[in-house]
């Protein structure tokens, strides 16, 4: 198990720094943060930007500016934000708790729904309620989450005035986007947890169970389900990476104040340290969840804490 | 619920909204957030939006673009118009008790004007500016190395603002850019950033204490979001409105679309260097075969006006009496016969592919063209790509996409760059009876002298047909009905002053 965990924490570290430096590459081509600084400014010469391409320190060579930013990604000081010089280590200091806030609870949403539903369906099977839930769930697979989004935003928000339709302004304000990016998750975690239940319910031990006697509740949710876990917590793992993508557009539809927000203002401005500082953060997030989820498999699997 | 029950609730909502505001506090949406609030720091108009309210320069400029005193209450040029002397208003404290006088001006030039200003986008703005000299405690010269008509304008805002030098030596400018004290109406009591500023009125404010109690900003990008905001009544005052979502808006009782003539002008510029636009006759023809009323009629819903030049009704050098070239088709083919051009004679027209509305216009325009027999292909680029590399280099068509205006409303701020010879985003136009002309009217305090120049210059650009303006777009805001005395400002710069709520 130590070597193995070795072995990840080493690869985790290489997949970092190859999105730092894919990312600083990256921004670099998408455009001149000098040039998103002067819009609109009316009279400006070449000379000005140059001038202001110099302040930012924008003028030196790529790999002393890459070097530069490996070296205040190892001591927590993530730069300074091109645009009005605000520290990016404390711009993501407030985003990160919000994203991660929506995403579990978007998480645990679409597990709430989706396990009870997936569980459902297997055990009756073709019968209309499976019919009708694998319909759903397929509707919801083809949802683009922003026009949910909005949809959800007109019944509750404008029409109905239940809740408020952007911004973090209070609990309440978490529930449309955690509930748009739930339901988008629903749909394929749904699907994941009927067809892993279907598989699960031909093997022996449930008929060895069934036929001890257990109920079927035990059955189900004792026997059944946690032998259905190592698939659904390898995809909720894999999905994390996609949670976090469609987390970016739902938090911009919302005005949700996290990562998503923060990285979609930072990409209109060419604000170079706040975009490589967060996709740098999220990267990490993402490789440590990952990380998190091979642990987790040992917890549900003796099988595997063994090896 | 059946969609027609549905649908029934949606009028009913719309007719008795939600709404929780609190009298005396009024909620506005905007895009982006500055960053900082620091006026050397920035150009975006959304730093404006709110500081507009916070800081005061020497001048101010109101809705209707006239230039009233401010921080000064009087100035006039002196020395041969080598200097103007300001006198400044006395009393005037800043939101943290520090006065403001000669000393506050001198600081906040230097300051723009020195290595702290280098690092913005301001400093080139007003670096007419040789240095200030304090005459006394309520009197200032600002001496220039070179003239500039404009400077005084520019005095309104950004750059301009005085900030408080005792303040921002003592607490450095990481606090100001977050904390920002000035002068004007209202003070800043909070700021979150991504989320969202808190004003409060300033009660000592030497102009009287704004009606309102408070001026709530909140950072919302998507516009469809603001959209809804307005309509649950839970924002005040939206910018920007999307030309698609005016028909929403105007539909509900509570709420409503305010537009008034902007700042940006919308603009195919020729290439007259190159391939059959070189033709003055070809490029007359193509502004004769679109109907550009019609565009603006259809596509932009009448939020735009067609203009003769690259400028707006509201700019300093804009002429009613230029007319554009009249939609005239049959004239257009002749005038493609007479250069040679024959019928299906291929043009490459470059535009941003992110403006979805331009798209729209472009296609028109291109369906017009074919109509004369001009077959065009529509190039789409990244805008960056085409404001840093292709429009500099020129690598464009036979035309391509351009769109200018400043805060200003002076045309010298446009016609400078994209006429005089070795601008930037000049790669083709080279007429030295053009340079002279732009030259002159920067040279001249003369306003009426200038203006002429100015429309000079758009006319000699009209003959010799060197671009096709299309439009001047409106400025376009959602108000809430409950909203009084708003003007609304063409350059997005509020001032809450008068402004109440019911």
């Amino acid at each position: 198990m130590a070597g193995f965990l070795i072995k990840r924490c080493a690869q985790a570290v290489f997949v970092v720094l190859a999105v730092t430096l894919l990312v600083a590459w990256a921004v670099r081509l998408s455009g001149d943060p000098a040039i998103m600084m002067t819009q609109g400014a009316g009279s400006f010469t070449a000379q000005d930007l140059e001038n202001i391409r110099k302040a930012l320190g924008l003028d030196r060579p790529f790999s002393v500016q890459y070097l530069e930013f490996l070296k205040d990604l190892v001591t927590f000081q993530l730069g300074n934000s091109f645009f009005g010089g605000m520290p990016v280590a404390r711009l993501i200091g407030e985003a990160l708790p919000s994203t991660l806030l929506l995403a579990s609870v978007s998480l645990l949403v679409s597990l709430a729904i989706s396990v009870p539903l997936g569980v459902y369906a297997a055990v009756h099977r073709r019968s209309l309620a499976d019919q009708v839930i694998r319909v759903v769930s397929l509707v919801g697979l083809s949802l683009p989450n922003f026009w949910l989004a909005i949809m959800l935003v007109l019944v509750f928000a404008v029409t109905l005035g239940w809740l408020p339709a952007s911004g973090n302004q209070g609990p309440t304000s978490i529930v449309l986007p955690a509930l748009t990016m739930g339901v988008i998750l629903t749909a394929t975690n749904l699907r994941l947890v009927r067809t892993a239940m279907l598989e699960t319910l031909t093997a022996q031990y449930v008929m060895v169970a069934r036929s001890k006697g257990l109920s079927e509740r035990v059955v189900l949710y004792k026997h059944a389900l946690r032998n259905c876990a190592i698939p659904i917590i390898t995809y909720v793992g894999l999905q994390f990476g996609n949670l976090i993508g469609g987390i970016v557009v739902i938090e911009q539809v919302f005005g949700w104040p996290g990562m998503g927000s923060l990285a979609f203002d930072a990409v209109a401005a060419r604000d170079y340290p706040v975009l490589q500082g967060t996709v740098t953060v999220l990267a990490l997030v993402i490789v440590i969840v990952n990380l998190l989820v091979d642990l987790v498999y040992g917890l549900v699997d003796p099988r595997i804490r063994a090896e | 619920m059946s969609w027609k029950g549905f649908g029934a609730l949606c009028v009913a909502a719309l007719a008795a909204p939600f709404g929780a505001l609190a009298a005396g506090t009024l909620t506005v949406a905007q895009q982006q957030d500055p960053g900082s609030w620091d006026p050397i720091d920035t150009y975006l108009v959304n730093w404006s939006m709110v500081a507009n309210n916070v800081f005061e320069g020497l001048v101010q400029r109101t809705e209707k673009l006239e230039i009233k005193p401010a921080l000064a209450t009087s100035w006039e040029m002196i020395d041969n118009d080598s200097k103007i002397r300001f006198k400044l208003r006395q009393g005037v404290k800043f939101h943290n008790g520090e006065p403001f006088n000669a000393a506050a001006v001198k600081f906040t030039f230097e300051r723009l004007l020195g290595a702290e200003g280098a690092k913005g986008p301001q400093q080139s703005n007003y670096n007419a500016i040789d240095k200030v000299d304090v005459i006394d405690d309520y009197t200032v010269d600002l001496v220039l190395k070179r003239p500039d008509p404009v400077l005084v304008t520019k005095l309104a805002g950004y750059g301009g603002m005085i900030v408080p030098p005792k303040y921002i030596q003592e607490k450095g400018d990481a606090v100001f850019n977050t904390e920002p004290v000035g002068t004007g109406p209202f003070k800043m009591v909070e700021y979150k950033p991504k989320v969202g500023v808190t004003l409060a009125a300033n009660p000592d404010y030497w102009g009287g204490a704004p009606k309102l109690d408070k001026v709530v900003h909140r950072f919302i990008a998507e516009p469809t979001t603001q959209v809804a905001e307005l309509q649950a009544g839970t924002v005040d005052i939206i910018y920007p409105v999307p030309i698609s979502m005016i028909a929403t808006i105007e539909k509900a009782p509570n709420i409503a679309v305010v537009s008034v003539p902007g700042p940006s002008v919308v603009d195919m510029m020729f290439n007259v260097k190159n391939g059959v636009t070189k033709d003055v006759r070809v490029r007359k023809a193509i502004i004769m075969a679109v109907d550009r009323e019609a565009i603006v009629k259809q596509i932009l819903q009448g939020q735009a006006a067609v203009t003769a030049s690259f400028q707006g009704p509201l700019s300093f050098g804009y002429d009613p009496a230029l007319k554009p070239l009249p939609f005239d088709p049959a004239a257009a083919r002749n005038l493609l016969k007479e250069a040679g051009v024959k019928p299906g004679t291929e043009v490459q027209f470059d535009i941003r592919g992110a403006d979805a509305v331009f798209r729209e216009v472009a296609q028109a325009v291109a369906g017009y063209l074919s109509g004369v027999g001009l077959k065009v292909s529509l190039k789409p680029y990244e805008t960056n790509t085409m404001v840093n590399d292709i429009i500099p280099n020129g690598r464009t068509g036979e035309a391509y996409q351009m769109a200018w205006g400043g805060w200003t409303f002076d045309f010298d701020n446009t016609a400078y760059l994209m006429y005089h010879t070795g601008e930037h985003w000049n790669p083709y136009v080279s007429d030295p009876k053009l340079d002279q002309m732009l030259e002159a009217q920067r040279a001249t305090y003369d306003s009426a002298k200038r203006l002429e120049l100015l429309r000079g210059v758009a006319k000699y650009v009209a003959d010799n047909a060197l671009d096709m303006p299309m439009y001047a777009l409106n400025t376009i805001f959602g108000v809430n009905k409950r909203v009084k005395n708003f003007a609304p400002p063409a350059d997005t710069r509020y001032r809450f002053t008068e402004v109440t709520v019911e």
